[in-house]
């Protein structure tokens, strides 16, 4: 379809649009105010057209690639009188959105009169209202529960900010000052990417670029089709368990049945389980880019991430299940869960069809946060776990990395020093190494989780909150390799009798003195443990990773 | 005659420089020797000697001081070729250099396994001790458990020890108890000590920083104490300093001590010619941009001075946090491979073909088409006078390379010469971009100087790619980084993590602080030169909530003020708003670490001769077919017979023994008062 387009020309409009969105998330990076995004780098930038194509996009959360267009869609929809200066929030997952912390700034690009683009920032806010802090409610059983829903709405018109609007949003959530600064990073970023886009215009022609822009999503398709059209053809299914809804059902089952056939593939999900009445439930947006996150892991690492090379998949939910869930439902914890639990069952199906390529299970999230006052201070804290961090899944290239991440991370998430914890906390450290055991055995071994025994030295009692999952079902192993060590928290309290966290609380008492025992799971085994060779067994005993032996033995 | 020398050992050449009192300079180049760096080292002094018309004895007594730029811990790290390296660490907490923080760099590969950290676990010892976060001691040091581990790390033949326990920082008690035991039982092993090599909070980098350390210590204390007695015999009396990668200069045996502070000792000099340069040119401003074989290196030297970096970085996927120059290293230069993708998409690099095979131009046999095989079919390299004509390129084998990428895409040979070109000047632009605009600055406002084997062929296309109007290409241009060895001052370094009575900055506390820390410094320089000490202190900070401190100079601050924390804190806000454009005053501030450099500045000989403007006219040597949007024949121009004063117009091409620069139409050359090409980019 694309018109003719001399190939260096195409070549540079592509690097240049890459710069761009990589200049607008180092923008954000250095600018934000709150942890989730300084820190954890919980936000993306991009660049869509106005028929919600994805452009360009810095790699930030695998899990927002796929997740924009709709967002891009559902402001078009909204909107049909955009004027330049206008700057348009949105976050509920029922109007593009993806889940209600993630808030999202589009800043429309104009050419003339004609608009033309949208430079975008998702950014993970530390809080967006509701129930419980940072917008994590196992208790919500309807959305309104989780936090401020915002359809599309003109936080600018026209260049001028709506401020009683704003007034409004800040005062919806707990920590206004945050919200407001990490706000305006996100215009600012997005701003930012509107200016170099006018540099490119102007230096290129707004024609040259379009035509560029077309050339560059047919390449990207093309390297794509390149890649799926030497994997097996057939029908696949691959299936992921959830543990829990936390509310007494067990066992939910996500259901990819994949179809691929010369360089195209299509996932179905309609089997799945139906949907819940807690947070696990995850919106059509979320699960369109938890889909398109598995392709990803599965082409090659350098192809652009842009709508091109989505092209040749397509995504079938059906609305009631766990994976569509419908109006009003609650969603927060999509994001992780189910999202993790549809990769796994998307890569277990595709590994039939491209067994050089599917890597096992990637750990899964279990948070926990602590609220308490700290003695040394006399003031309250709240304090988010990122250590112990999960380890990843072996491939057909080797042992898995430990402490790593899950499906949804794979090591975008720093968890930062234990020393300046222990400096700002009254938490102690006292072990915080790798879990032996916990990686999934194989001829590639699945990457280490992490112990951590944390004693908490608060002098009154302090109170925990947990959302996650994966503390029964374990990352998967691969062609015979074992499922990872799922995840098992404990909390040991003198006096008290030892007690298992579950994966969806409110409210643990937490005495002073008490220990959580922390133990996160390992990631997925590849191939049959018999062909692990005797240096790599060797290896693992000497380096403690695997004292097990017996029941290695006894498997094979 | 008093002579200066300044030694940089490159990865193919080892560069020399020889000052005397007068000014007067003088080259030499010779051949790397990687097996042991000191054998071209005194081959490269034979040749300097030379060209000096004395012997190298002679040569040798005459100098002062010589100042050297090494990669041996460079290399050590790249190669993996390092000391076998045993860890001492608080029980319980063995892994955190296998842990990264969690992080990982290329997010979309799943599958590429994890990198082996320089100690494997089975040599990362836990030893019974804890301190608390303040310092108290929550378990003693246990001996027992030191016992058993110093068994092992003698049955492992292990020769060298890193010892890093958590909240050292704070009180180093315990890590000096096991330092005296193991070099007691363990003599001849190289020992280091988190609390001497980095006595800040945060374990990773505290750790990491250390192993480091101990990892490249051996090799270079064996290559310095081998220089240093060869040199010695030779005739050598004065003083051997060593660039560190902070850009000052130290006594052997403190680089020996601290030589994870040598990493970045090659480049340190090129960033210190720049800044030298900057003085000489009166322009204070400038990105010095080195483009070699493999890699190109950016800096930025912003109001005369060169920025050092916030956060250490990683060097060969190590992460160092001892302060260094700020340096961006891009995969792209003059071997970087051009190819096209499964969708027809043309990419250059990073993937290089080194110096080995080389480029298809080498006649090597490398076949793939690279940076400088277009520059040779677009007519810019002359392929036979390259190097002066000792080592002529193969034009058609260049040919033959590019015509593969030129087939992908469906174009002519220099269409897609013209591509690679293009491609290759684009991405260091991008380069430069992100360097500069995540410090907040705006390239366009600087000018470009630029040095390095291959800078010269591509700097006015990236120069018009980031709106710089100006270049400068040095007469030291392919000697830069040992020339700018001289102008090194001594520096010694000292930081320590501040902690407060109480939140927030407490004037007298913050004094105190900065007081010891310059005692210490000033001390330990004086050990080393008698000459006058001034002293920087600075200060990383950041807001409560912040994870990135910033570093803020706190020169010229009144530091018997009375209102001393609230002139820290507002440096602070200000460097914050200079930096990204807010500041949050009335927020709460944290205060990190206090630094502090001793500088002993020593005289530098005067390298900026004015010369005489040309009273001839410049004029070609021959001219050549070039591409430049079309095929033209253009004027070709020998750099040495330039003189000040001359000024010519592109497109031309300009070429020496070592070097070719290239102007495209509109741009225009002129030689100032040193004798260095300064350009107007159109």
């Amino acid at each position: 379809m694309s018109a003719k387009i001399d190939p260096i020309t195409r070549s540079v409009v592509q690097h240049r649009l890459s710069s761009v969105v990589a200049e607008m998330g180092e923008a954000m990076l250095r600018t934000s105010y709150s942890q989730i995004l300084n820190s954890s780098r919980d936000f993306s930038a991009a660049i869509c057209d106005t028929h919600g194509r994805l452009i360009a996009q810095a790699d930030h959360i695998p899990v927002h690639v796929g997740a924009l267009p709709w967002a891009t869609l559902a402001v078009e929809k909204r909107f049909k009188d955009v004027r330049p200066g206008d700057v348009i929030l949105l976050n509920d997952p029922y109007h593009g959105g993806s889940h209600l912390p993630d808030l999202t700034a589009f800043v429309p690009i104009f050419h003339g009169e004609q608009r033309l683009y949208w430079t975008i920032v998702r950014a993970h806010q530390s809080d967006i209202g509701g129930a419980t802090y940072g917008g994590y409610n196992p208790t919500a059983t309807e959305i309104w529960q989780e936090g401020l829903r915002i359809p599309p709405i003109k936080l600018y018109e026209a260049g001028h900010l709506r401020d009683d609007l704003l007034d409004m949003l800040a005062l919806n959530v707990r920590n206004a000052r945050d919200f407001r600064g990490d706000l305006a990073a996100m215009v600012g970023s997005a701003r930012l990417g509107e200016r170099r886009l006018a540099r490119l215009f102007a230096e290129f022609g707004v024609a040259t670029v379009a035509v560029a822009i077309e050339s560059m999503l047919d390449a990207a398709e093309q390297q794509t089709r390149a890649v799926v059209s030497t994997w097996k053809d057939g029908v696949f299914y691959g299936e992921a368990l959830l543990d829990d809804d936390g509310r007494g059902r067990n066992d939910i089952r996500i259901v990819a049945k994949v179809t691929k056939y010369g360089s195209d593939i299509e996932v179905d999900l309609s089997e799945s389980d139906p949907q819940t009445t807690s947070f696990v439930n995850s919106s059509h947006a979320n699960t369109q880019a938890a889909v398109a996150m598995a392709f990803a892991y599965l082409i090659d690492a350098d192809i652009p991430k842009n709508s091109g090379a989505l092209r040749p998949l397509r995504v079938v939910t059906k609305p009631g299940t766990i994976v569509h869930a419908e109006d009003g439902m609650p969603v927060t914890l999509c994001t992780s869960h189910p999202s993790n639990e549809i990769v796994e069952a998307v890569v277990k199906a595709l590994a039939a069809s491209c067994p050089d390529r599917a890597m096992a299970g990637w750990g899964r999230r279990f948070r926990i946060a602590i609220q308490g006052e700290n003695p040394r201070t006399g003031r309250k804290f709240i304090w988010h776990m990122f250590q112990a961090r999960p380890g990843g899944g072996a491939s057909p290239c080797g042992d898995g990395w430990s402490s790593i991440g899950e499906w949804h991370t794979v090591g975008g998430i720093k968890f930062g020093s234990i020393e300046v914890d222990e400096v700002r906390f009254p938490l102690h450290f006292r072990h915080h190494e790798f879990r032996a055991d916990s990686g999934g055995d194989g001829q590639f071994r699945g990457g280490l989780g992490v112990s951590l025994d944390l004693v908490i030295e608060t002098e009154k009692p302090a109170t925990a909150n947990t959302a996650g999952d994966g503390a029964r079902h374990g990352p998967c192993g691969l062609f015979g390799g074992k499922d990872g060590a799922p995840h098992y928290y404990r909390l040991v309290s003198p006096g008290r009798p030892p007690r298992v966290l579950r994966t969806k609380e409110v409210g643990i008492e937490i005495l002073p003195g008490d220990c959580l025992e922390i133990r996160s799971s390992g990631g997925g085994g590849w191939g049959p443990p018999a062909k692990r060779s005797p240096e790599a067994r060797t290896r693992d005993r000497v380096q403690g990773l695997v004292t097990d032996t017996q029941a290695v033995e006894r498997e094979q | 005659m008093r002579l200066t020398i300044g030694i940089d050992v490159g990865g193919t050449f080892t560069d020399l420089v020889a000052v005397d009192q007068a000014g007067w300079t003088v080259f030499a180049k010779s051949l790397s020797t990687p097996a042991d760096q000191s054998i071209g080292v005194m081959a490269g002094l034979d040749e300097l000697a030379r060209r000096l018309k004395l012997t190298r004895a002679e040569m040798l007594a005459r100098t002062e001081r010589l100042i050297h730029g090494t990669t041996v811990a460079t290399n050590a790290l790249l190669e993996r070729k390092g000391a076998k390296v045993a860890l001492l660490t608080t029980q319980g907490h063995r892994d955190v250099i296998e842990m990264r923080e969690g992080l990982k760099s290329n997010r979309y590969d799943l599958r590429s396994p994890p990198p082996e950290p320089l100690i494997p676990r089975e040599l990362r010892f836990g030893i019974r001790e804890r301190l608390r976060p303040d310092g108290s001691v929550l378990t003693p040091l246990d001996n027992d458990s030191l016992t058993r581990a110093i068994a092992a790390i003698r049955a492992a033949g292990v020769t060298s020890v890193a010892v890093c326990y958590l909240h050292a920082y704070r009180n180093p008690a315990h890590e000096i108890a096991t330092v005296e035991r193991l070099t007691r039982e363990l003599p001849g092993v190289y020992v280091s000590r988190s609390s001497d090599v980095l006595p800040q909070i945060k374990e990773y980098e505290r750790v990491s920083t250390t192993i480091v350390n101990a990892y490249v210590g051996p090799a270079v204390r064996l290559y310095l104490g081998n220089l240093e007695q060869r040199l010695m015999e030779a005739g050598f009396k004065g003083s051997l300093f060593i660039i560190l990668s902070h850009g000052g200069i130290a006594p052997v045996e403190e680089a020996a001590r601290l030589a994870a502070g040598t990493v970045l000792s090659g480049p340190a000099g090129g960033i210190s010619g720049s800044r030298r340069c900057a003085e000489l040119l009166g322009v204070p401003d400038l990105i010095p941009f080195d483009m070699g074989g493999t890699s190109t290196d950016i800096s930025l030297i912003a109001g005369g001075r060169a920025s050092l970096s916030v956060d250490g970085g990683l060097v060969a996927d190590q992460r160092i946090a001892l302060r260094s120059l700020d340096i961006v290293s891009i995969a792209a230069g003059g071997g970087s491979i051009a190819r096209v993708d499964a969708g027809g998409i043309l990419h250059v690099g990073p993937e290089s073909a080194g110096a080995v095979p080389g480029p298809a131009c080498y006649g090597n046999g490398g076949t793939s088409p690279t940076v400088t095989d277009a520059n040779v079919v677009l007519g810019y390299l002359d392929a036979a006078a390259f190097m002066g004509g000792r080592r002529p390129l193969n034009r058609t084998a260049a040919e033959t390379a590019v015509d593969g990428v030129a087939a992908s895409l469906g174009l002519s040979r220099v269409e897609a010469a013209a591509g690679i070109y293009r491609l290759v000047n684009l991405k260091m632009a991008d380069g430069i971009r992100l360097m500069t605009l995540r410090r907040g600055v705006d390239p366009r406002k600087f000018t470009l100087l630029s040095f390095g084997g291959a800078a010269g062929l591509h700097v006015v296309e990236v120069a018009r790619e980031l709106e710089i109007k100006r270049i400068i290409v040095p007469t030291a241009a392919s000697v830069l980084s040992a020339w700018g060895m001289l102008t090194s001052d001594l520096r010694y370094e000292v930081s320590q993590t501040y902690f407060g009575a109480s939140p927030g900055i407490v004037a007298d506390e913050v004094r105190d602080l900065f007081g010891k820390l310059e005692q210490k410094a000033t001390s330990r320089l004086r050990a080393w030169f008698d000459g006058p000490i001034s002293v920087e202190r600075s200060a990383e900070m950041r807001y409560g909530a912040q994870v990135y401190e910033i570093d803020v100079p706190l020169d010229d601050i009144n530091w018997q003020s009375s209102s001393l924390a609230d002139e820290i804190e507002n440096r602070f806000h200000d460097r914050h708003e200079e930096l990204y454009t807010y500041a949050l005053r009335g927020q709460e501030i944290v205060f990190v670490n206090a630094r502090v450099a001793a500088v002993g500045v020593v005289p530098k000989s005067d390298q900026g001769r004015r010369l005489a403007f040309a009273e001839t006219a410049c004029v070609p040597v021959t001219t050549r077919r070039a591409f430049f949007g079309e095929w033209r024949e253009v004027p070709v121009y020998a750099l040495d017979a330039l003189a000040p004063g001359h000024v010519l117009d592109g497109p031309a091409i300009i070429e020496a023994e070592t070097t070719t620069v290239v102007i495209h139409s509109g741009d225009r050359l002129a030689v100032n008062d040193l004798g260095w090409l300064d350009i107007q980019v159109r």
